[in-house]
């Protein structure tokens, strides 16, 4: 049986939730480049990343879109890499690369066989150092974004559903537009003002170098300061965004789609940040709620009532706020009221009493398996590795974030359910065929 | 027991880096290529003919266990999604343990096991490994299949089914399967609710039997365990297995199409075309020509360096991305499928780069560049999924159901590196048809139908379950209740009379077409009954352009000074032409009428008459249902399998001695429209016997 994927993938939020005991070593160049070394020599393996601290809530709001944009002219070369010679190179010695955007930052990854480290911090340091970005680009990834949209959400059953909950609860802050942004925006948008962009984000002083694989320290550390070491530091970014006001009352909204058939209910919290201590306790309220077949919602909605096809609650955690979002896609003659007042029902009881002790070692034998697999592979462990340096602000949670979670009680998960799921402080979008 | 070997990497590089001192504006070498090592399982096999294979690795503190059930492909026909329902039953509970209790232990190890029709898949912590193991060898041994979850699967997958109804791209890819195998093979059929209804829960019994059985299992264990100890555990939990052999059926293997067409769906809601170049191939993992066949289809669509990615997307910007892509099967023909996503305005031009890259990698060697850089890729790609450990289980797994020799993978880079340039185009020129493609568009009618009709390629028109269908575009019919002669009657009284038509010898018509041409283009029409005609274009200042002239017995065409003799089907269709209101010779001469409904025209809704001529050749005749008049005339042509349709829309009635003409003509064939305003219409004079010869 398919299952639904919502398009929350745009968002690429921080899902990386522990690792492993993970070894490495982190630095600062003169320039303010951030620098960490992770070592693994089991595979000939090597993984050079770079995350900025940019993403679309650093936008102005008439040119949202900007920095998953930008992401994409970074492709078109550099000084000394010709306009469609990135791919090229990393294909022809056999590599693999790509970037993803989110609202907070944004990240470039080349993953090569180990005799290819010089190769991809060379490409990198480009990339930082001296890209080029002119009218040419600027054209062609127009047309290819609008094409990414059109794929990803415009054509997509229940594509537009974040869109919609982001717009509702988020008034002020930035996260209340998409990641992907307006194509009117990008229509308008200069060349003078991504060149402005790059300059004032695409600064050494606010990026991450990870390297990790089959290195050797020493040398990788010299060819490091080769490379990066010459390229200037940038203005300090000074970031202050809006805080928003508490919601106290419901928030009614209706959203309807060209491309589904039967509906879906949403109901959204806003809630805080993904490196607070209550943003983890709703990631243990989601798994009880809905991670698994004995999981409350699934075996109550999908399987004891077959009142729903598919219901889940995801915690969709960022920087400066989470959005706590529970989904329910109806089957037969239930309504969507119907649905809500069930989930209702199950999140009451979670805010009354502890969940069964039974419960609780439940969630902790799953979050710590998902620990366990969260650091599998190379490029896993440097993706992980720049996050929690730049956006939870401690490269070493990749060991020590099981500890968080392992201390939260069952009278937390009461507390923090009671303190942001509740009725008069989220959004209910009845997201509805298109009628005709 | 565990043998390790080493092969040297990079046979391709060459070189080494010891500068001290940077020069960025040079790209920098590779190192000297990394050693891989190559573990191999250790294997055992029950008396009941499962195979187990095990990967220790004790990296992570994890364990992962696949069930692969290598049967042979099954059609479900009007059962389809059998095995889905199936799938989604099986893992629930077995007969010793309640499904509540299965599920719940399974969530409270923070494991999960996964059930499919042909396997299952497992993840657990190390620790909890002999007890995961445990509850889904009881899971595939001994399984709960209940009336009631079988009732509750069936529905949810009618419900999850209508969730995909209005998707473009679920709808794209279930027709470019069905059309590419046919519906009645087992890889081209597919699940609709009807099928889903028809199963009954002796099905889903019978599924089991049949095909969880393990002659053709392998059982892959990877992860921190100790074989000695998976050796027991697996003897313990498998062992009461009974032995069986699954069934295997044989179909009927698929063919291309004759000759290269469009398959076009038409999905209203569509914002992007969904393209898919497609034709079958044949070939298995160890034919030799897989290696260069994968180098051919790199170099083509394989990624973001290949020559789809770079010229639909890096060049023109009409998709996020553009690919192509060539699967292996030991039994059936697998297909080779170029495709895109492509916004509605440029589906059209894409087909025609699609087309054009595929004749291009047939016709011209790739160039040494291309061939080296797909090389590498796959020596990376190769290279780094050893990382995964479950590689080892995946690469022993197929040397076992792929009938590979032993050292397949061991050879893996040297059978890449052997590649030529001539392989590339030999495989090439085999397995990428340029005269055999389908084309399966499935979009927006309205929006891009039209650019594809001009590209000369013909047309054939599906619905979104694979079954033959009008083109969209053709305007709806409802039914009516009212008869030929009445609309005639209708017609007559609406020009003016049946008396004023029939009194009606000859017609001059004189007028001007506008746009056409750079200049305008001069019409002098003169008619006379019953089929006499001399139709004569000209042009200020250029004289006759051409002219087709008819006596009632014989005729020639005229164009640029070359004079053409009428014969043979023109002749003859001339002769049976009635130019003037040919509603009066209907009945007598034998033509068949029927009245196919109403229609909305631009000019308003009016019967669509079909007339079926003595000799069987239908056109269509619109009558205005307010009006009465004759709105439009619809032939239709047969070219290359593909149907062209010539209209002619007639409007600005005005009376003419009593009897109401069009003044203006409207004509539309394929991509072109001439508009005609006549400015002088006369009836019975300015037309004599000698303007005929």
């Amino acid at each position: 049986m398919k299952k639904i994927v919502l398009a929350l993938t745009l968002m690429l939020c921080g899902l990386t939730f522990y690792a492993q005991q993970v070894k490495f070593e982190e630095y600062d160049l003169p320039n303010g480049l951030h620098v960490i070394l992770h070592q693994d020599n089991s595979a000939p393996v090597v993984a050079t990343t770079v995350m900025y601290h940019v993403g679309a809530k650093d936008e102005n709001p008439d040119r949202t879109g900007f920095a998953h944009f930008f992401e994409h002219l970074l492709f078109e070369g550099t000084e000394n890499i010709g306009r469609g010679e990135w791919f090229k190179i990393v294909s022809n010695n056999g590599g693999q690369n790509n970037a993803t955007t989110s609202d907070d930052r944004t990240y470039y990854y080349e993953v090569f066989p180990s005799n290819n480290l010089e190769l991809g911090l060379w490409m990198e340091s480009e990339r930082m150092l001296h890209p080029i970005i002119n009218q040419i680009g600027v054209d062609t990834q127009n047309e290819v974004v609008k094409e990414e949209k059109r794929l990803r959400v415009d054509n997509q059953p229940y594509g537009k559903i974040l869109e919609v909950v982001k717009k509702d609860i988020f008034k002020k802050h930035p996260y209340r537009w998409t990641t992907i942004g307006s194509m009117d925006h990008l229509d308008a948008a200069t060349l003078d003002e991504f060149l402005a962009f790059n300059k004032k984000y695409y600064v050494p002083n606010n990026a991450i170098l990870v390297v990790a694989g089959n290195i050797e320290v020493d040398k990788t550390k010299k060819m490091i300061a080769d490379y990066f070491g010459s390229i200037p530091q940038g203005e300090k970014i000074v970031k202050n965004f809006p805080t928003e006001d508490p919601i106290t009352q419901t928030i009614n909204s209706k959203a309807t789609d060209p491309n589904i058939q039967i509906p879906a209910i949403i109901t959204a919290y806003r809630t805080p940040s993904f490196k607070t201590r209550d943003a983890r306790v709703l990631d243990m309220i989601s798994t009880y709620l809905s991670d698994g077949k004995s999981s409350v919602l699934y075996k109550k909605l999908v399987d004891e009532k077959k009142m729903a096809l598919q219901v889940l609650a995801i915690n969709l955690s960022q920087e400066d706020y989470s959005t706590y979002i529970v989904f329910g896609l109806p089957m037969g003659g239930t309504t969507l009221d119907q649905i809500v007042a069930e989930i209702d029902v199950e999140i009451q009881k979670i805010q009354t009493d502890l969940i069964s002790e039974n419960d609780y070692q439940k969630l902790q034998n799953k979050f710590e398996n998902q620990f366990v697999n969260s650091n599998a592979s190379i490029a896993g462990i440097a993706g992980n590795l720049a996050t929690f340096h730049m956006l939870y602000g401690d490269t070493n949670l990749i060991n020590t974030e099981i500890e968080i979670y392992r201390s939260i009680t069952r009278e937390e998960i009461r507390d923090v359910a009671k303190k942001y799921l509740n009725a008069n402080q989220r959004l209910v979008l009845e997201y509805l065929p298109e009628s005709k | 027991m565990k043998t390790k070997f080493f092969i040297p990497l990079f046979l391709l590089f060459i070189g080494l880096t010891v500068n001290a001192q940077i020069d960025r504006s040079k790209q920098p070498k590779p190192g000297p290529a990394p050693e891989i090592q190559l573990g191999k399982p250790q294997t055992f096999k029950l008396n009941n003919g499962l195979k187990v294979l095990v990967v220790e690795n004790h990296k992570l503190p994890r364990v992962n266990i696949s069930l692969t059930l290598d049967n042979a492909p099954y059609l479900e026909g009007t059962k389809a999604g059998v095995s889905d329902v199936f799938a989604g039953m099986i893992g629930n509970g077995t007969t010793s343990i309640s499904k509540d209790a299965y599920n719940e232990e399974v969530d409270f190890l923070g494991a999960s096991i996964n059930f499919s029709g042909s396997g299952a898949f497992a993840n657990t912590l190390s620790k909890y490994f002999p007890r995961v193991l445990t509850l889904m060898a009881d899971g595939t041994l001994n399984p709960l299949l209940t009336e009631e979850e079988f009732q509750k699967e069936k529905d949810k997958m009618i419900e999850g089914l209508k969730t995909d109804e209005k998707s473009v791209t679920a709808a794209a890819r279930r027709v470019e399967a069905a059309l590419a195998y046919g519906k009645t093979h087992p890889y081209g059929e597919f699940v609709s609710e009807e099928t889903v209804k028809n199963i009954t829960l002796q099905d889903i019994q019978t599924f089991y039997q049949n095909f969880f059985v393990p002659e053709n299992a392998y059982l892959a264990i990877v992860g921190d365990v100790k074989f000695e100890d998976v050796k027991k555990l697996v003897e313990s939990n498998f062992s009461s297995w009974k032995i069986a052999v699954a069934p295997n059926v044989s179909y009927s293997i698929p063919k291309d199409v004759q000759y290269t067409q469009i398959n076009f769906v038409d999905m209203p809601n569509a914002v992007q075309s969904e393209i898919a170049v497609e034709n079958l191939i044949k070939v298995k993992l160890s034919d030799p020509d897989y290696f260069p066949l994968l180098i051919a289809n790199n170099i083509l669509g394989g990624g973001a360096n290949a020559r789809l990615f770079l010229n639909l997307r890096e060049d023109k910007g009409f998709t996020y991305g553009a690919y192509s892509r060539v699967g292996n099967d030991k039994r059936y023909p697998v297909r080779f499928v170029a495709s895109a996503s492509v916004r509605n305005a440029v589906t059209d031009s894409s087909v025609v780069e699609f087309i054009k890259e595929i004749k291009k990698i047939r016709d011209e060697k790739v160039t040494a560049d291309d061939l080296k850089s797909a090389k590498a890729e796959y020596a990376g790609s190769f290279v780094m999924s050893l990382e995964n450990p479950q590689t080892q289980a995946r690469f022993a797994l197929n040397i076992l159901t792929e009938n590979l020799p032993q050292n397949f993978y061991e050879t893996y880079l040297a059978k890449i590196n052997a590649v030529t340039v001539e392989d590339v185009q030999r495989v090439a020129k085999k397995y990428f048809q340029a005269d055999h493609l389908r084309i399966v568009i499935t979009g927006k009618a309205t929006e891009v139908l039209p650019g594809l009709q001009a590209l000369n390629i013909p047309i054939f028109y599906f619905d979104k379950y694979a079954n033959p269908t009008e083109n969209p575009l053709t305007k709806k019919t409802e039914t009516v209740n009212i008869s030929t002669d009445e609309i005639l009657e209708k017609y007559f009284k609406a020009i003016g009379g049946r008396e004023k038509a029939v009194a009606v010898k000859t017609i001059y018509r004189k007028g001007s077409a506008v746009g056409a041409a750079p200049f305008p283009i001069l019409f002098d029409i003169r008619s006379m009954t019953p089929n006499k005609e001399v139709q004569t274009l000209s042009a200020e200042g250029m004289g006759t352009l051409q002219k087709v002239s008819f006596n009632g017995e014989s005729g020639y065409q005229e164009a640029q000074g070359q004079k053409k003799v009428l014969e043979g089907e023109e002749l003859a269709k001339q002769k049976a032409s009635r130019p003037i209101f040919p509603e009066l010779f209907f009945k007598a001469e034998g033509y068949k009428l029927s009245v196919e409904g109403v229609e909305k025209l631009d000019a308003g809704d009016a019967y669509k008459v079909k007339v079926t001529s003595p000799d069987g050749k239908d056109t269509y005749r619109y009558y205005g249902k307010e009006s009465g008049l004759l709105l439009q005339t619809e032939d239709t042509m047969e070219m290359q399998g593909m149907s062209l349709s010539q209209t002619e829309e007639l409007s600005d009635y005005k009376e003419v001695n009593g009897v109401k003409i069009p003044f203006v003509s409207t004509s539309t064939v394929g991509p072109q429209k001439i508009k005609v305003v006549f400015s002088e219409i006369k009836i019975n004079e300015g037309v004599s016997e000698a303007d005929f010869n």
